[in-house]
């Protein structure tokens, strides 16, 4: 177990490329910020999950269904993962934090705030919430300061890779496809395009502690501006437009430059009242509570394992 | 054109990696189960899928079949999955292990023995027997307070 004398050391350590231990003398500040930034994590790969499944049954044909099954899973999985590292910063049970989601009292993903009309927004998930989830997560673990959620991205990364990589093959099949399919795309877009936009978060604070003891390695601005500069052309070359009439490149540059971006829509996700919130928020709420049947007979039957044994 | 050599043949196919594990290949897995060349430079790879309901099956086929048809002289190339022998943990190689372990922190249970992938402690907790993935379960290491993955049989 390693402790620092003052926050000055600690930084220093930090900033020295140091990984903490959850079994260090971490600065009450860092832990309660890491844990802030896991649990909103955890959060969203569950909101993210709970969307995923509502698509197996609707999934087209079964090649897609056993992918949707396959992910659905892999999010769920991950949100596991990463409420087990939340609990054991010692803030807050797994239990309390699945309350607060359920009441509302927490934050999760502005992308998981907005209703999933047809299988091209499932598309849109996949291919471009996806990839927005990827590119702040790998910015996060290309050196985060926290070993165990480190460890946890590496293979998330990994996971999320795999899901774009189906999501662009659903992607094209849609783009190739007829007249219908490609305006079915169009229109998910055209939903999701600011959504994902909000979704890398607001202007940077000055002196952001995420960033001052490396939670996240990458500002705001700098990581919307990469997925920019990626997915245009991409969506562009699909014979896709992009739902922003100022969207321009720089002439000197020839970077792709966005319109202004309207801020109320994000606060409102962030607040818990956007489009689909309640909704969304009541459904994992019915669904936690219709299984506790199983999780009372997990633990009654493991109760009976030990007392056996 | 000259048949191929078996050996270039079955290294292009070993070289392909697993799409949810990068840098780690199927022959680390222990899932290249068998390569043949026949006359006309015909291709025959067989596999053992970890799971069979493994969502990366068609990928993972996919990519061997491109990986062995870059082989100068190959011809017409068939990828097969069996469903015997049963793919098993122990399948992977020694490699394998120590990149899953090193690079992922998963790690694989051996003669009942299970050790951390963080700190080598045998303290490891079994949590869940469903991961994020059919072929993994989350298990807890209570010295280094890691979480961990297993490779499930």
């Amino acid at each position: 177990m390693r402790s620092w004398s003052s926050l000055d050391e600690f930084e220093a350590f930090i900033a020295a490329d140091g990984i903490v231990e959850p079994v260090d003398d971490m600065p009450h500040q860092y832990r309660t910020e890491l844990f802030r930034f896991i649990e909103m994590h955890a959060n969203s790969e569950l909101m993210g999950g709970l969307t995923e499944r509502d698509y197996i049954p609707r999934a087209p044909g079964l090649v897609r269904k056993l992918g949707t099954l396959a992910k659905t899973q892999d999010e769920i999985g991950h949100a596991h993962l990463l409420y087990m590292v939340a609990a054991d910063l010692g803030i807050k049970t797994r239990d309390e934090m699945l309350e607060d989601l359920y009441e509302g009292r927490s934050k999760f993903h502005n992308v998981f705030h907005y209703r999933v009309h047809t299988w091209a927004d499932q598309v849109a998930i996949a291919y471009l919430v996806d990839a927005a989830a990827l590119t702040t997560q790998q910015a996060v673990f290309k050196d985060c300061s926290y070993g165990p959620y480190r460890r946890i991205l590496k293979r998330v990364i990994a996971e999320e890779g795999f899901h774009m990589r189906q999501g662009e093959e659903m992607l094209l099949r849609l783009a190739d496809g007829t007249r219908a399919q490609h305006d079915l795309f169009q229109e998910a877009l055209d939903r999701w395009w600011w959504p994902v936009m909000h979704f890398f978060g607001p202007p940077s604070k000055e002196n952001d502690l995420l960033l001052r003891w490396r939670i996240k390695s990458a500002t705001n601005e700098a990581l919307r501006d990469r997925y920019v500069q990626k997915f245009v052309p991409q969506l562009h070359a699909y014979g896709f437009v992009v739902p922003d009439p100022d969207l321009h490149q720089d002439p000197a540059t020839g970077k792709w430059v966005i319109g202004e971006i309207d801020w109320d829509p994000l606060r409102d996700t962030q607040a818990n009242v956007g489009p689909d919130s309640a909704r969304r928020i009541a459904t994992a709420r019915r669904g936690w509570d219709e299984a506790s049947w199983v999780r009372d007979a997990l633990e009654a039957s493991a109760a009976t394992a030990q007392g056996a044994g | 054109m000259s048949a191929p050599a078996a050996s270039a043949v079955r290294n292009a196919a070993a070289a392909v990696c697993d799409p949810e594990f990068p840098g780690i290949t199927i022959e680390d897995l222990g899932v290249l189960e068998d390569v043949r060349v026949g006359p006309g430079g015909v291709v025959s790879v067989d596999l053992l899928p970890t799971f069979l309901g493994c969502p990366a099956l068609d990928v993972i086929a996919g990519d061997v079949e491109a990986a062995v048809a870059t082989v100068p002289g190959v011809g017409d190339v068939s990828v097969r999955y069996l469903t015997a022998p049963a793919w098993t943990p122990e399948r992977i190689t020694a490699k394998g292990r120590d990149k899953l372990a090193a690079e992922f922190t998963v790690a694989i249970r051996r003669r009942d023995e299970l050790s951390c992938p963080v700190c080598t402690s045998t303290a490891v907790e079994d949590v869940s027997p469903f991961g994020p993935t059919a072929c993994r379960a989350v298990a807890y290491c209570p010295e280094c307070r890691n979480p961990i993955e297993v490779m499930r049989r």
